[in-house]
């Protein structure tokens, strides 16, 4: 039987767009995963919600176009951790991803606005 | 997938295991930092771990994606899957014997069906360049006749094979039988005419010596002769001296010169040939009347190999300018000039000879598709019987089920392993399948053969026939597998591992895909049942049908002359000897001959003109011939039903005399009495013979098939007829066995005349083996019926066995409430009932929009008989009841406390 979930509330990722995310968060410079899961969160107010062990396959999948690199290092708390960082493909990559993805958004606004004027049909 | 992630998953194959490893710690590193900051948040440890968990998700389902990104993670699973399936399929060694068996069985009836097919019909012929090769046909435009003719006179062949330009090597054949005996018996062997070019076109080589050439192909040819590498085998031990030795065939000597290749049987799919010999070697063994310049003796067939480059339209061009010409030069003389205008209007066309040509084609054709889609069908019953079984252990098997997706195994991955095992099962039915076709090849064989027709074909396992068991194989595999694997895969996790019984089985355990499974099968084996009893009540009447002569107890002997130096003046007197001899054999009823004996396959007509007012003329009015000697009759038990039977008074110089049948009768001399009266047999077109007096009418009896609607006959007395070139057929009404005098026979004859050539049979092998299509389709429709039948029954014995077993709760329960075991009987026997009413219901309707197909090789009865479907709608229904009455009695045995302490 389904409950009331307040976790319901939050929004399930599209595919596909964690990889713009991933790629967004490491703009600010090197994380790993837990981080980059973490700042994801939290930038977006609580309101994305991912499940942290998809983030994984994903990083994979960056690793793999060439988007970004992966390194272990010791953690401020000292910890070893594997680091991602963005590279150059992975920069422009974010570019032509986050202007396809503004006019993916206002096409889609401009769909769902409130109707201005009763159509005919 | 770009191909930078395939390299990557090259480059992980090498470090692939440090890979896993880093993999595995990243992610403890990230559960032990979400840990830490849920601690710093105020959480107890313990609550700080299972939080730090349920945010990540699925551990195992993380990594085993993130890995797939490495490896070639399919073809690892795919092992692992074999390995887990062979594990399963070794711990039920029962239920694994007995699928592989069903599979087996199914696999190979269709791969036997089917590699008749190919053989038959499909497969190249083991040629050079088969593709490049066409058969030369010819468009008559004469009504009756569709398509293509594929014979030809030697005079039509010799203007083809000079004048065309077409093919870059063209040649012809005739089919042959050559007797080696040189007294008694005959001892046949079966031969071929082959013109110059036919072994160098085909591309043929000798395994020994050479083969014919076209030096050996020219008129007044002493002949050669080439042996087929079987029959040198055969006959000759393989031996090196048989080439440069001699070959007695009808007493003629030729030399052996060389032996075809192995694997040559000739162009006739369906035969093979011991001896090939020029054409021009004909005019040796036909004496006087030799073919090769016969404008009417059609006997031989043409193929040629197209020149390379040739487009069809070209090919259509050049033979429309050929075929005015060649028909011009070759005009049967003795034609009426209506004839011969029609003859100047023929055509010549192509046809694909890649495949050879059969005389089977045109016979099997349709007999074998109906057969494909039988066993195919068979094959679906089978396939749901091992679904059902699939089903019920998917019930069994749900906890484990639920287990594995508890662990993280994805649904597919699930519904992978489960097909796996399916293919694994199929394809080992199909290793024992392709087995049990080659046994099963044997035996179509043995029943498409006939006692005086044997075919021959070989069966090789090429590409098409493994390719077809393959797809078989695979199809089914997933075919039984797909609805078992879904659905148990489909599981309520809670519900399982609270170790609930009823997990798969929703509404009270009726069990639903099983259920439809089993109509499913009630209603295709309905289908089979009603095609093999419409067969088999067709060939029934075939055969009691009353043929209008008694065929039993008849030995026919066919005789002709070995030498032909015997005038043929003398030859009458010589046979009259002969039918005197038989008849004073001990065990010998009567004996007398004739030229043609019934239902043998040889027709001799011509138009008869009555003196009846308003006889029918023209074409209408052909009637068919045969000419007998007094006593054949009495022979055949055919009752003479008004006049008198020929006797010793009319011999070749006495008046014409004429017997006829019930059906001449009626046609030519409607409410007269015939006997006294005359007609006048058309010798050549617009030609009369002299009047001929009938003298008697006999009842009708069957000409040439027993199918046939009873035509028109008239007897001649075997003294009166025109000279006829071949010996006569001796019909001897025997006692007992006719193999049983056959030896006192042959030296009875050997005492009048040692050189004459003897071949036996009887008279119920003759009429036996017109009906081996009909005998194919009833044997095996009905093998294949009862097998269906028994399939289905034990798929419903099955499912009722099943539901019995997962409802002994409730039943228990209803018992110890005091339901009456009749009450619990009616309650399973109902659910029998709805699976039986659906069944047969579906049955029905398939059977009625199917059953139009068979029209044409049913005798005596329509498709959609209402006798035969409900027949077989009962006999299915009674079967039905007493496979689900077992199970379901067992059901009232059910005890009830221990059906209720059970949970």
């Amino acid at each position: 039987m389904p409950r009331k979930d307040p976790e319901r509330e939050r929004i399930e990722l599209l595919q596909g767009t964690l990889d713009m995310l991933i790629l967004r968060t490491l703009l600010w410079g090197p994380a790993h995963g837990h981080g980059i899961a973490t700042a994801i969160e939290r930038t977006s107010s609580d309101v994305l919600k991912i499940e942290h062990g998809s983030l994984y396959p994903a990083l994979q999948r960056l690793q793999q176009e060439g988007w970004i690199t992966a390194e272990w290092k010791t953690s401020p708390n000292n910890r070893r951790a594997r680091y991602y960082r963005l590279t150059a493909a992975g920069r422009r990559r974010l570019t032509s991803e986050t202007s396809r993805w503004r006019r993916l958004t206002e096409a889609i606004a401009r769909i769902l606005r409130p109707v201005e004027s009763p159509e005919e049909s | 997938m770009s191909w930078k992630q395939q390299f990557a998953k090259l480059r992980g194959l090498v470090g692939r295991k440090q890979h896993d490893e880093e993999l595995d710690e990243e992610i403890r590193a990230h559960l032990e930092l979400e840990e830490q900051e849920n601690r710093a948040a105020g959480m107890s440890p313990e609550e700080a771990h299972y939080a730090a968990v349920r945010k990540f998700g699925n551990v195992v389902r993380a990594e085993e994606t993130a890995r797939e990104m490495w490896h070639w993670l399919w073809l690892e699973t795919l092992v692992q899957d074999i390995r887990f399936g062979l594990r399963m399929l070794a711990k039920n060694p029962g239920f694994t014997l007995v699928a592989v068996i069903t599979l087996a069985l199914g696999i190979g009836a269709n791969t036997a069906i089917f590699s008749l097919i190919n053989t038959v019909m499909l497969r190249y012929l083991p040629v050079e360049k088969p593709v490049e090769l066409v058969q030369v046909g010819m468009l008559t435009h004469r009504p009756g006749e569709h398509g293509p003719q594929p014979v030809f006179t030697n005079p039509l062949w010799e203007q083809i094979r000079d004048q065309q330009d077409i093919f870059s090597g063209v040649f012809g054949w005739g089919d042959a039988r050559f007797d080696l005996a040189l007294s008694g018996a005959a001892q046949y062997v079966k031969g071929l005419w082959v013109s110059g070019d036919f072994f160098q076109t085909l591309g043929v080589r000798p395994a020994v010596g050479r083969l014919i050439t076209t030096a050996d192909d020219q008129r007044g040819c002493a002949g050669v002769a080439v042996l087929s590498y079987g029959f040198w085998q055969n006959h000759f031990g393989g031996a090196e001296s048989a080439i440069g030795s001699t070959i007695s065939l009808d007493n003629h000597v030729l030399p052996i010169v060389g032996v075809a290749a192995p694997g040559f049987y000739g162009v006739n799919v369906g035969t093979k040939f011991d001896v090939a010999l020029p054409v021009c070697a004909t005019a040796i063994f036909d004496g006087k009347q030799s073919r090769l310049d016969q404008r009417s003796s059609w006997w031989m067939f043409v193929m040629g190999r197209v020149k390379p480059g040739l487009s069809p339209e070209q090919m259509k061009a050049r033979l429309a300018v050929l075929s005015p010409r060649v028909f011009a030069a070759t005009i049967p003389e003795n034609w009426t000039a209506d004839m011969q205008k029609g003859y100047l209007q023929r055509s010549l066309v192509t046809a694909p000879g890649a495949s050879g040509i059969s005389g089977l084609r045109e016979q099997f054709k349709q007999p074998l598709q109906i057969l494909m889609a039988v066993v195919g069908v068979v094959f679906l019953i089978a396939c749901a019987n091992i679904a059902s079984v699939m089903l019920a252990r998917a019930a069994t098997r749900s906890r484990e089920v639920a287990v594995r997706r508890a662990l993280g195994a994805s649904r597919m991955r699930l519904v992978r392993q489960l097909l796996t095992e399916c293919v694994l099962l199929s394809s080992a039915g199909a290793v024992l399948g392709i087995f049990l076709a080659r046994w099963g090849n044997a035996l179509l064989v043995r029943l498409i053969s006939s006692g005086r027709n044997p075919v021959f074909l070989e069966f090789s396992l090429d590409w098409r026939v493994l390719g077809f068991a393959l797809a078989v194989a695979m199809l089914t595999g997933i075919l039984f597998g797909i609805l078992p694997a879904f659905r148990s895969t489909r599981v309520s996790l809670t519900a399982a591992m609270k170790g609930s019984q009823a997990v798969e089985l929703e509404h009270h355990g009726h069990f639903r895909p099983g259920r439809w499974l089993v109509a499913a099968q009630v209603a295709l084996s309905l289908v089979l049942v009603v095609g093999a009893a419409l067969f088999l009540r067709s060939f029934v009447k075939l055969v009691t049908l009353d043929v209008g002569f008694e065929r039993n107890n008849v030995l026919i002997m066919h005789v002709q002359a070995r030498a032909h130096d015997l005038p043929p003046e003398k030859w009458a007197p010589l046979y009259d000897e002969i039918e005197r001899r038989l008849a004073t054999l001990p065990g010998v009823v009567s004996a007398s001959r004739s030229v043609l004996t019934p239902v043998s396959g040889f027709q001799w007509d011509q138009n008869l003109h009555a003196d009846s007012p308003n006889s029918p003329s023209g074409d209408a009015s052909a009637t068919l011939l045969n000419a007998v000697s007094p006593g054949y009759f009495r022979t055949l038990l055919t009752p003479i039903l008004a006049g008198r039977d020929f006797n010793a008074q009319d011999t070749k110089t006495a008046p014409k005399v004429a017997i006829i049948n019930q059906t001449a009768a009626r046609k030519f001399y409607p409410g007269l009495n015939p006997v006294g009266r005359h007609f006048r047999l058309e010798q050549d077109p617009g030609k009369l013979g002299a009047p001929v007096q009938v003298v008697g009418v006999v009842k009708d009896s069957k000409y040439w098939t027993l199918r046939e609607e009873t035509r028109a006959t008239a007897f001649i007395p075997i003294t009166q007829q025109p000279d006829w070139p071949w010996g006569p057929n001796f019909l001897i009404r025997v006692t007992e066995r006719p193999s049983a005098i056959l030896s006192l026979v042959q030296a009875s004859v050997v005492s009048v005349d040692n050189s004459l050539s003897l071949e036996f049979h009887t008279l119920a092998e003759q009429v036996d083996d017109s009906l081996v299509q009909e005998r194919l389709l009833a044997t095996l429709s009905a093998f294949f019926g009862g097998l269906a039948l028994l399939l289905a029954m034990i798929g419903l014995y099955g499912a009722v066995s099943y539901m019995v077993a997962q409802r002994q709760t409730e039943f228990g329960i209803r018992m110890a409430l005091g339901a009456s075991p009749v009450s619990i009987l009616r309650l399973v026997l109902d659910d029998v009932a709805i699976i039986l009413a659906v069944g047969v219901a579906a049955g029905f309707c398939i059977s009625l929009a199917s059953v139009r197909v068979l029209e044409k090789l049913l005798y005596g009865l329509a498709a959609r008989d209402a006798a035969t479907l409900i027949g077989a709608a009962l006999l299915l229904s009674f079967v039905a009841l007493v496979a689900g009455y077992i199970p379901a009695r067992r059901a009232t045995k059910v005890d009830p406390l221990v059906a209720l302490r059970y949970e």
